[in-house]
């Protein structure tokens, strides 16, 4: 049962916000105009229609414990090739992808202060170190030199004005820039 | 870079300013508008050759050739390179277009579609690592022939295939473009809606995962669309009182993040593969050319894959992975060694290395003269195309004719130039091989960040990436594919606006679609795309079932 109950869990979780979103959708605010249909239509017969797959895949997967499924073509073809490794064979590392999604938000949360260079470059090398590579020169030239050519390629030819940081980190990133000869 | 909503129709809408096909080269005068081939017989032809020599002059400039250059070297480095795919490395490759004119933004994003369905062939053949999926169906034939001793041989096919199977498309592509937009601009609002409708079912049965994982990822990415103030009674639907809600969700922050971010999680959950690969990339690697004799006996193959790869090019949501396998299908079925594939013969490698390439061009019809993409790698074009201020459609012969002529022309050229890179820079090529995955997918993370946040400016598109990222990392884990949804996000508003038009000119009466030819042939194809499947597999289980073990 345990497992018929994750196997639906993923279509459960998307009925329920289908349903929550057809409340939504329900108190969409618009000047209604007699004989025309309003602008809730087109999203409420989405939600239906995603409502009546997610509610067939529940029954089939929860209450009937039914495993086929029609693939697309792509999928079929992959498999049939038997080149594809089956998930069985491969190791899962949880721990990485919690730190790297960890690491990800937290560069999203700090660059408006820290500033892109300064961000970036402990952004890449603490991403390399994370993903289980462990050669210190490589990660230390790389994440350095990396970092600096995408502020030159961005800022210098492409014209991209990336944040800059607030006090004191600003400092850093305004001196490359000067050194760089690019003017923001 | 929110979709206009409506039909593609004439001219310039949204994006940054007009369109500036003048390519970077040079800001050359446009000729006149182009008039669709077939308008005026063999005068219209004679026009169209003319444009089409012109645009051949546009893309000869420096800094055109000098993207081209580029395109094909990034399109074979990201078919190569371990973690990245193709429609990955056109979405990273969007930023830097943002600064371009409209032609080489364009022809650097084709240049890397054309050419990334080729590089992956050299590490399937040589070391048995498939690049892409693309590439899967050369580990039969092109691996086995390398292991007889023949890599150089394998590798003359596979550019023989790459070559002639290019042309070819691009060749359907321009004579059949222009006839194919005339054709459209007869289309109303029903026949519109029709094609997106048969396009979005098509995504669903043609794609990877189960179909109706296909069709929720379709229907979350339709709902997607429609966050933010809509377009025709100017009401907020799903925005929540957040204000960069309220202004929509940008497709293209849903592709960066979904591909690209999501892709980079999924590969991390797998451990990423330590210190590159250990195939041996030192060895002496070359090409060797078939003789013209070879080529003769296997025209009849060459052909047939080119015309598979065409036709699964022009259908929304197949694309060159699709093209690949179901060409080397077609040859165990209809070639006279079929019953020998698989032992390393040569037809293994032509048919889905011809099919492959020629689907490019066959994807570019639709996009070019309905603007509908039918594949991921199509869609960021578009994105480009909307990014510039420029929507492609039935009009853009008419409004644009000189520049879609340029951008044949850099097909040619592209498919020729693939061609001399594959033969001369095959080694550093494979050399790639080697660099790390985690230092890769750093900077991987690194230009999605910057693309998201170079379109406008905003660092909350960090944020609205990053929970793309996820998001796309989630579909990975529980095998619902991302293209459908990625479809959805950039369709849904034509499909909206269509869908309204039809309902508002037709009195509320949605049969009007089974009511017009063309646009009731195509519910019946959409119909057909997805209930086919379906009826098929169950078919086959039922027998399983009653097969005696």
């Amino acid at each position: 049962m345990l497992n018929r109950l994750l196997r639906a869990s993923p279509y459960i979780v998307v009925q329920l916000a289908a349903m929550y979103l057809y409340q939504v959708a329900g108190r969409i605010d618009f000047p209604a105009a007699p004989g025309r249909i309003g602008p809730d239509f087109w999203p409420k017969s989405i939600l239906v229609l995603l409502g009546l797959v997610c509610v067939y895949e529940i029954i089939k997967n929860l209450l009937i414990g039914e495993t086929f499924t029609a693939a697309g073509l792509l999928e079929k073809l992959m498999k049939d090739s038997g080149e594809v490794e089956g998930e069985e064979k491969q190791r899962s590392y949880p721990l990485l992808l919690a730190g790297g999604i960890v690491l990800t938000v937290i560069y999203v949360v700090t660059i408006s202060s820290l500033g892109f260079f300064l961000a970036t470059v402990a952004y890449l090398a603490l991403f390399m170190v994370i993903g289980r590579y462990r050669n210190w020169t490589v990660i230390a030239v790389s994440s350095v030199l990396g970092s600096l050519a995408l502020v030159f390629i961005f800022m210098k030819v492409v014209y991209v004005s990336l944040p800059l940081g607030v006090e004191p980190f600003s400092a850093v990133s305004l001196w490359l820039l000067k050194v760089m000869g690019v003017h923001w | 870079m929110k979709h206009p909503g409506g039909p593609p129709g004439p001219g310039a809408r949204g994006g940054r300013g007009g369109p500036r096909g003048g390519g970077g080269g040079g800001g050359r005068p446009a000729p006149r508008p182009a008039a669709p081939a077939g308008a005026g017989g063999g005068a219209a032809g004679m026009e169209a050759l003319v444009h089409l020599g012109n645009g051949f002059l546009q893309v000869l400039q420096p800094m055109n050739l000098l993207v081209l250059f580029i395109g094909l070297v990034l399109g074979m480095l990201v078919a190569v390179l371990p973690g990245l795919t193709l429609v990955m490395g056109v979405v990273l490759a969007l930023p830097f277009t943002y600064s371009m004119e409209l032609l080489p933004a364009i022809i650097l994003l084709t240049a890397m579609y054309v050419s990334g369905t080729y590089g992956g062939a050299f590490t399937a053949i040589l070391f048995r690592i498939p690049g892409e999926p693309i590439d899967v169906p050369l580990l039969w034939d092109g691996y086995t022939m390398a292991r007889k001793g023949q890599p150089a041989k394998a590798l003359g096919w596979t550019l023989f295939s790459a070559l002639g199977g290019g042309l070819v498309a691009v060749m359907v592509m321009v004579l059949a473009s222009a006839p194919v937009a005339k054709f459209a601009l007869t289309f109303s609002s029903p026949e519109y809606f029709a094609i997106i409708i048969f396009g979005l079912a098509s995504v669903v049965s043609l794609g990877g995962g189960s179909i109706t994982n296909a069709a929720i990822s379709l229907m979350l990415g339709l709902l997607i669309a429609t966050v933010g103030v809509d377009s025709i009674y100017g009401a907020e639907r799903f925005a929540f009182g957040v204000p960069f809600l309220q202004d929509g969700i940008e497709y293209l922050l849903v592709m960066v993040g979904a591909y690209g971010l999501g892709e980079v999680f999924t590969r991390m959950e797998k451990g990423f593969a330590g210190d590159g690969t250990a195939a041996d990339t030192d060895r002496r690697i070359k090409t060797e050319f078939p003789t013209l004799g070879e080529m003769i006996k296997l025209k009849m193959t060459f052909l047939r894959s080119s015309l598979v790869g065409i036709i699964v090019g022009i259908i929304p949501g197949a694309g060159a992975t699709v093209a690949s396998f179901v060409a080397y299908g077609a040859e165990g079925q209809y070639g006279k060694r079929g019953k020998e594939l698989g032992s390393g013969i040569a037809e293994g490698i032509i048919a889905p290395q011809t099919a492959a390439t020629s689907s490019v061009g066959g994807a570019m019809i639709p996009l070019l003269t309905m603007g509908i993409p039918g594949s991921g790698a199509t869609a960021i074009i578009l994105g480009a195309f909307l990014l510039h201020g420029m929507q492609p459609g039935p009009q853009v012969f008419v409004t644009s004719g000189p520049f879609v002529y340029a951008v044949f022309a850099s097909m040619f050229l592209g498919v020729i130039g693939m061609c001399i890179l594959g033969y001369f820079a095959i080694k550093p090529l494979v050399k790639v091989l080697e660099l790390p995955e985690a230092v890769v997918s750093a900077f991987v993370v690194m230009f999605c960040f910057i693309g998201a946040f170079a379109a406008r400016n905003n660092l909350s598109d960090l944020y609205v990436i990053t929970a793309f990222g996820i998001l796309g990392y989630l579909f990975e884990k529980f095998h619902f594919p991302i293209a459908p949804m990625v479809l959805g996000v950039i369709l849904g508003p034509l499909a909206e606006s269509s869908f309204m038009t039809m309902m508002v000119s037709h009195g509320n009466d949605w049969t009007v679609l089974m009511g017009r030819p063309i646009s009731a042939t195509v519910m019946v194809l959409a119909v057909i795309a997805l209930v086919y499947p379906i009826q098929r597999q169950l078919r086959e289980k039922t027998r399983r079932s009653e097969t005696p073990q």
